[in-house]
C-alpha cells in the first residue's frame, strides 16, 4: 500500500502570536515552528500500517517554505521512506487552495491511502481531509480515534456527540487522525542518521489561488481580571447567578 | 522562552546530532518531566515503563555499534542524551548513562568477541543491564586496591566480599566485579574484572535505602559469598582490572559533567523566567537588579563555557585522545561550578526554591553527586596535579 502523509509546519503552540504590520498575517520573526501535533498521529499510523503489511511505502509531503525541510527530515527519521516539499513562500491559509494544490500533486504519484491530522493547529480550519478526498474521488473518514486494518478493509472509530461511531471503508481513502489514535514514536539516533540517505525532493509548488481572502486579523481581547464573589458554601448562589447572567456559562 | 542550552548546542554540534538532542529533549519533556513529581513523592525508582520507553528509543544503545544491535553513535551522542534528560532529572539520565558508560563500555573496550555477542545486543535495548562493581564499604577513592578477592579454584575462580554504590544494581542482570587477584603484584597489576550474573548462587543484592540524592536511580550493595565463576568470566586480561576500570571511568566522568550542565541549564532558565516575573520594590521585576543579573550572567557564562569544553573533550574521547587529566578536569569544573551556582539560583528565587515542584531543590541535591561520583573532586585533583609537578 502506498501511503502519503500530509503534514504541516505550524507555529509552536506556546509561541506568542503577534499580528504583522499589514494587519492580515501573523508576524513570523521570532516565532518557532513545529510539526502539527495531529500530523504526528497520522505519520505514526502510516508507519504502523506499513509495518503490519510488511510492504508498501510511506511518503510525507508538505506545502510550505524551505524551512519546512526540518519537519520532513524529522518524519524521515521516524521511519518515512520519502519526503517531498512543495515549496512556496506564500502563506496558504485556506482549505480550497491547500487541498487543490495537494490534490494536483497527489494525482501524479502512486497513492492508495492519504493520512493527515484532523486539523492544523494554526488556522484550525478542520476541512482539509474531506476537501482533499472530494478532489481525489477517495472515500473519507475524519477524526479517527481508532483504526484497524484486516482483509484490505479499514475499520475506523470516531468520537461523535455522546457516542462513538464505527465506519468501515476500503482504499483509496483519506483519513484524518485524532488524538488517542496511537502513541507517536520519537526519532532515534539510527533513524536520524538513516534519514540523511533517504530520498528527499523539493518541487516548486503550483499553488492554486485561494477562494478566500483575509480582510483583517485581530488578537482575542485580553482576559478580564477575575472576581471573588464570596467564600464558602454561602457564596455558591452568587456564583451560580454570576455564571448564568454574566458569563452565560450555565 | 527558548532554552538557553539549545542556543549553544545548535552551534556546537553537527546538525544531525542536534536533531537527536531535540528528539530526546522532546521525549524527556513529554514522558519524564510530567511524572517526576509523582515518582519523587512516591519514592520510586525509574519505573519499568520508562526504562522500556527509553530502550525503544535506543537510549541504552547509543554508542554501541549497529552490528551489536546498537545505534552506532559516539560518546558525544551519549553526552547529548545526558544533557537533554538531566535538564529534568539526573536520576533518570544516569540510568541509561551508567548502563552505557559504566556497564556496556568495559565490555566494548575489553570484552572478547564471544562476550560482546552474548551481551551487547540485549544491553543496547535496555533488556539487560550491567552494573559496575567498583566501590566497596572500605574502598572509595582508593578503588585500585579492592578488598573483594577472587581466588583460583580448579579452572575457575571464587569471588568473596562486598561491593556498594553500584548504580543500576536493581535492574542489573550482571555485575562487573573488580576483585583483588594478585596481592603481591606491582601497583596497577593486582586486580581483575569478572562478569558475574546477578542471579548466580551466592550473589546477594540489596538496594541502599535512605539516599536523598538521585532518588529515582538505583544504588545497590552486592555481596559475593564464595561465588564460583569460570575463567571465561574474566573481562580483559587477568591482573589487568585496574586498566579496565580506569579506561571506563574516563568516559563516565564526561557523562557526569553532562549531568551537572543539564542541571545548570534548567536552573538558568528557571531563574531567568522567575527574575522577570517576580515583581518587588517599585513594581520592578527582580531581574532589573544588578546582583540578580550577576548570578544569572555567571550561570550563562558557566553553561556556555562548560558545554564548549565538554563537547571538545567528547571529540577527543571519540578519537581515543582524551587523557585522564582532561576528563577529570572537565568533570571537576562542571560539577563544582554548577553546584555552587545552584545555591545562588535558589537564593534568587527564595522560599519557593524549597518546594519539590519548583525543581531547583532536586537539581541542588543531585549536583552533590556530581562532585563525589565517578571519582570525588578532591581525589581527582590529585590526578590533575601530576603533570603539573613534572613527574
Amino acid at each position: 500500500m502506498d501511503i502519503v502523509v500530509c503534514i504541516k509546519r505550524v507555529p509552536a503552540t506556546d509561541a506568542a502570536i503577534k499580528i504583522a504590520a499589514d494587519g492580515k498575517s501573523i508576524e513570523t520573526a521570532g516565532v518557532s515552528y513545529e510539526l502539527n501535533a495531529y500530523d504526528e498521529f497520522a505519520l505514526e499510523q502510516a508507519l504502523r500500517i506499513k509495518e503490519q503489511l510488511g510492504a508498501g511505502s510511506v511518503t510525507v509531503v508538505t506545502l510550505g517554505p524551505k524551512e519546512a525541510q526540518k519537519e520532513l527530515r524529522d518524519a524521515l527519521a521516524r521511519g518515512a521512506d520519502k519526503a517531498v516539499l512543495l515549496v512556496t513562500d506564500k502563506w496558504v491559509y485556506d482549505t480550497y487552495s491547500a487541498s487543490a494544490t495537494l490534490a494536483n500533486w497527489l494525482k501524479s504519484v502512486p497513492c492508495t491511502l492519504v493520512l493527515c491530522g484532523r486539523q492544523a493547529v494554526d488556522a484550525d480550519n478542520n476541512q482539509f481531509a474531506p476537501a482533499l478526498a472530494a478532489r481525489l474521488g477517495f472515500g473519507c473518514v475524519t477524526e479517527v480515534s481508532k483504526l484497524t486494518l484486516a482483509d484490505a478493509t479499514f475499520t475506523a472509530e470516531r468520537d461523535i456527540e455522546g457516542a462513538r461511531e464505527v465506519v468501515v471503508c476500503k482504499a483509496p481513502a483519506v483519513l484524518s487522525c485524532n488524538k488517542g489514535l496511537n502513541e507517536p514514536r520519537y526519532a532515534n539516533l539510527k533513524g536520524i542518521m538513516a534519514a540523511k540517505k533517504k530520498p528527499y525532493e523539493e518541487v516548486a509548488a503550483q499553488v492554486i489561488a485561494p477562494a478566500m481572502a483575509i480582510e483583517s486579523l485581530t488578537l482575542p481581547p485580553a482576559r478580564a481580571a477575575g472576581r471573588i464573589v464570596g467564600n464558602g458554601a454561602d457564596a455558591v448562589p452568587a456564583l451560580i447567578t454570576a455564571l448564568r447572567q454574566e458569563a452565560k456559562a450555565l | 522562552m527558548p532554552r538557553r542550552i539549545d542556543t549553544y548546542l545548535k552551534d556546537l554540534v553537527a546538525e544531525e546530532k542536534f536533531a537527536f538532542y531535540e528528539s530526546v529533549r522532546d521525549f524527556a519533556d513529554a514522558e519524564i518531566a510530567p511524572k517526576l513529581l509523582h515518582w519523587e513523592r512516591e519514592h520510586v525508582l525509574v519505573p519499568d515503563e520508562c526504562i522500556q520507553r527509553m530502550g525503544e528509543m535506543g537510549l541504552f544503545g547509543l554508542p554501541i555499534a549497529e552490528t551489536y544491535g546498537g545505534q552506532g553513535g559516539d560518546h558525544t551522542d551519549l553526552v547529548l542524551m545526558g544533557l537533554a534528560v538531566a535538564y529534568h532529572s539526573q536520576s533518570v539520565a544516569i540510568t541509561p548513562g551508567a548502563a552505557l558508560s559504566l556497564g556496556a563500555k568495559p565490555l566494548q573496550l575489553c570484552g572478547t568477541e564471544a562476550q560482546k555477542r552474548a551481551h551487547l545486543p540485549d544491553l543496547a535495548t535496555g533488556k539487560r543491564m550491567f552494573a559496575f562493581g567498583l566501590s566497596e564499604p572500605g574502598r572509595g577513592s582508593d578503588a585500585a586496591n579492592p578488598e573483594v578477592t577472587a581466588v583460583k579454584k580448579g579452572s575457575g575462580w571464587v569471588i568473596s566480599g562486598e561491593k556498594c554504590w553500584a548504580t543500576n544494581a536493581h535492574w542489573a542482570s550482571h555485575v562487573v566485579v573488580h576483585a583483588l587477584t594478585n596481592t603481591n603484584g606491582p601497583n596497577g597489576k593486582r586486580s581483575t574484572c569478572f562478569i558475574v550474573p546477578r542471579n548466580q548462587k551466592g550473589v546477594f543484592y540489596q538496594e541502599m535505602k535512605g539516599k536523598k540524592v538521585w532518588e529515582q536511580s538505583s544504588t545497590g550493595s552486592v555481596m559475593f559469598d564464595n561465588v564460583e565463576v569460570p575463567h571465561e568470566a574474566i573481562l580483559g586480561a587477568e591482573n589487568d582490572g585496574f586498566k579496565v576500570m580506569v579506561t571506563t571511568l574516563n568516559g563516565g566522568r564526561l557523562f557526569i559533567a553532562a549531568l551537572a550542565l543539564g542541571s545548570l541549564a534548567f536552573a538558568l532558565d528557571k531563574c531567568r523566567v522567575y527574575a522577570e516575573e517576580r515583581i518587588q520594590f517599585d513594581n520592578k521585576p527582580i531581574g532589573r537588579f544588578q546582583r540578580v543579573q550577576d548570578v544569572i550572567v555567571d550561570m550563562d557564562i558557566a553553561l556556555e563555557r562548560g558545554l564548549t569544553w565538554l563537547l571538545h573533550c567528547c571529540r577527543l574521547y571519540d578519537q581515543d585522545r582524551l587523557s585522564r587529566e582532561q576528563a577529570a578536569k572537565v568533570k571537576v569544573d562542571c560539577s563544582r561550578t554548577a553546584s555552587d551556582l545552584l545555591v545562588l539560583a535558589m537564593e534568587i528565587c527564595g522560599g519557593v526554591s524549597c518546594f519539590d515542584e519548583f525543581g531547583l531543590i532536586r537539581h541542588h541535591n543531585d549536583l552533590f553527586v556530581t562532585r563525589v561520583g565517578e571519582g570525588s573532586n578532591f581525589a581527582l585533583k590529585d590526578l590533575i596535579v601530576r603533570p603539573l609537578r613534572g613527574n
